[in-house]
C-alpha cells in the first residue's frame, strides 16, 4: 500500500496544467496572445494549461455589467451641441453612501432662476466605491458606470464636467443591451404619453 | 542583453554603426540610473483591506508584474523600493505604515492602490480611519477604483514607471539632504480614542494618586 498517494495525485495535476500550456500553444501557434480570438479562448471554459494576460499590449475584455466609475451621458443634438440629460435633481448625490457626488444647480443668467442644468458636476474618484447606486437610481438615464479602469493619475483625482461627459454613443458601445432595453423603455413611454394626449 | 533593451537605452541623435548593434548605447547617466530603478520596482510585502487580493491577483501568473521587473514582494522594508499602501489605512495601522516608510530605503516611492488609501473611501468620516495615506507620506501615483482590477494596478504601476523615467539624478529630493522631504516622516499619534503608550508611566502614576486620594476619604465617610 502506498502511502501519500493523495501528494502524487495533485502534483500530477500540476504536471498535467503544465504540459496542457505547452500542447495548447501549439496548438495555437502564434495565435494565442495578441489576437481577439486568442483571448477569447483563454477566457473560455475550453482553455487549457495556464496562460498570462499581456497587460499593456492586451486586455481582457470586461463584461457588460462590470462598472468601475460613473459618467454623465449627453445626447447629440443635430448641429453638433450636447444635450446634458442631467437635470440637477440631486438624487444621486442622495444615494452615493460615501457621498463623493457634488451638483451645483445652473441657473439661468438673466432671471436668475434654478434651470434644469448642472452648473458644475464633481465627482471624487478617490472616494467613490463603484457601488453603481447613482446609476441605479438617476430616473433620467442621466450617470452611467464606466468601463474605463485605466485612470490612475500623480494627483488627487477629482472628476469635473470636461472629464465626466460623455455621449451616448459611447454608452451605446460598452453596454449595448442595456442600451436597447431603456431605449425600448423610453419609446414606450413616449407612445403612452402621445395616445393619453389625443 | 537583447538588441530592444539597448534600443530603449540609446539616446537618439546618436547613430551606432550598424557592426555595434545590440553592443553598444550611448547613453546618460541619468537615463541609465532610470532605466535601473524602473526595471526592479520591488514592492513591499503587505496587503490592508481588501486591495490586498486584487494585488496579489496581480503578481500571481494571470496578470504576472513579474513581467515588469515587480516581481519580488519583500517581506523587509530595508529591500523594497516601492509601497502599495492597499486597503484601508485605520488610525492604529498609520503609525506602523510609517514607520515601515522610514525603514524604507531611498529612492523610495509610495502608490495608493484603492479609494481607501488615496481618500478614505466610504470610511472617510470615520473615526479610526484615516481619510487617505496622502495626508502623512507623499503620494506618487493614486489608483482609484473600489477595488482597482489587477489591471488598473498594473496601469498605475506603468505610470510610476514613467514617472520614474521623467525625473533626473540632480533634482530627487533624496539626494539632496537639504530639501524638507528627505527628512523622516514623524510618526503620528492619533485619535482622542487610542491611548498613548509614551503617556502610561503618567497614567498610572495619576491612577495611583487618585486611588490614595481616595482612600484617604473613605475612613472619613465612615
Amino acid at each position: 500500500m502506498l502511502t501519500g498517494k493523495g501528494i502524487l495525485k495533485g502534483l500530477g495535476v500540476t504536471l498535467k496544467r503544465f504540459i496542457d500550456t505547452y500542447l495548447d500553444d501549439l496548438r495555437w501557434w502564434g495565435k494565442r496572445y495578441y489576437t481577439p480570438e486568442g483571448i477569447a479562448h483563454r477566457s473560455s471554459k475550453d482553455a487549457k494549461g495556464v496562460f498570462t494576460i499581456q497587460y499593456p499590449e492586451e486586455k481582457l475584455p470586461v463584461p457588460e455589467e462590470f462598472r468601475y466609475k460613473p459618467f454623465l451621458l449627453y445626447d447629440e443634438g443635430p448641429n453638433g451641441e450636447k444635450n446634458i440629460r442631467c437635470t440637477s435633481c440631486g438624487i444621486c448625490a442622495k444615494a452615493c453612501p460615501p457621498q463623493c457626488i457634488w451638483i451645483v444647480r445652473g441657473t439661468d443668467p438673466q432671471t436668475g432662476r434654478p434651470v434644469p442644468q448642472p452648473a458644475g458636476f464633481w465627482i471624487d474618484a478617490d472616494i467613490c466605491m463603484s457601488c453603481g447606486f447613482c446609476a441605479e437610481y438617476c430616473p433620467f438615464d442621466a450617470i452611467k458606470m464606466d468601463h474605463n479602469y485605466e485612470v490612475a493619475s500623480y494627483t488627487r483625482n477629482l472628476m469635473d464636467m470636461n472629464e465626466l461627459l460623455k455621449p451616448v454613443s459611447y454608452y451605446a458601445s460598452i453596454r449595448p443591451l442595456n442600451y436597447a432595453r431603456e431605449e425600448e423603455a423610453r419609446k414606450a413611454k413616449e407612445a403612452a404619453k402621445a395616445a393619453k394626449g389625443q | 542583453m537583447k538588441e530592444e533593451d539597448l534600443r530603449d537605452l540609446n539616446l537618439p541623435g546618436y547613430e551606432i554603426p550598424p557592426e555595434l548593434t545590440g553592443q553598444l548605447a550611448i547613453t546618460t547617466l541619468d537615463r541609465i540610473y532610470n532605466f535601473g530603478r524602473r526595471a526592479s520596482l520591488w514592492p513591499m510585502m503587505f496587503g490592508l483591506a481588501c486591495c490586498a487580493i486584487e494585488m496579489i491577483c496581480a503578481q500571481a501568473g494571470r496578470y504576472d508584474m513579474a513581467r515588469f521587473g515587480m516581481e519580488v514582494m519583500r517581506p523587509s522594508p530595508r529591500q523594497s523600493d516601492v509601497m502599495i499602501v492597499a486597503g484601508t489605512v485605520t488610525k492604529k495601522m498609520v503609525p506602523a505604515i510609517i514607520r515601515l516608510y522610514n525603514q524604507m530605503p531611498e529612492p523610495k516611492y509610495v502608490v495608493a492602490m484603492g479609494a481607501c488609501a488615496s481618500g478614505g473611501g466610504p470610511f472617510k468620516e470615520g473615526y479610526n480611519v484615516v481619510a487617505g495615506i496622502d495626508k502623512f507620506l507623499p503620494v506618487d501615483v493614486y489608483i482609484p477604483g473600489c477595488p482597482p482590477t489587477p489591471q488598473a494596478l498594473i496601469h498605475g504601476m506603468i505610470l510610476l514607471q514613467q514617472k520614474i523615467d521623467k525625473q533626473s539624478i540632480k533634482h530627487v529630493r533624496w539626494y539632496d539632504g537639504k530639501k524638507e522631504d528627505s527628512v523622516a516622516v514623524p510618526v503620528p499619534y492619533l485619535g482622542p480614542d487610542l491611548i498613548d503608550p509614551r503617556r502610561i508611566p503618567e497614567i498610572k502614576a495619576k491612577a495611583a494618586e487618585l486611588a490614595a486620594q481616595q482612600q484617604q476619604l473613605a475612613p472619613e465617610q465612615a
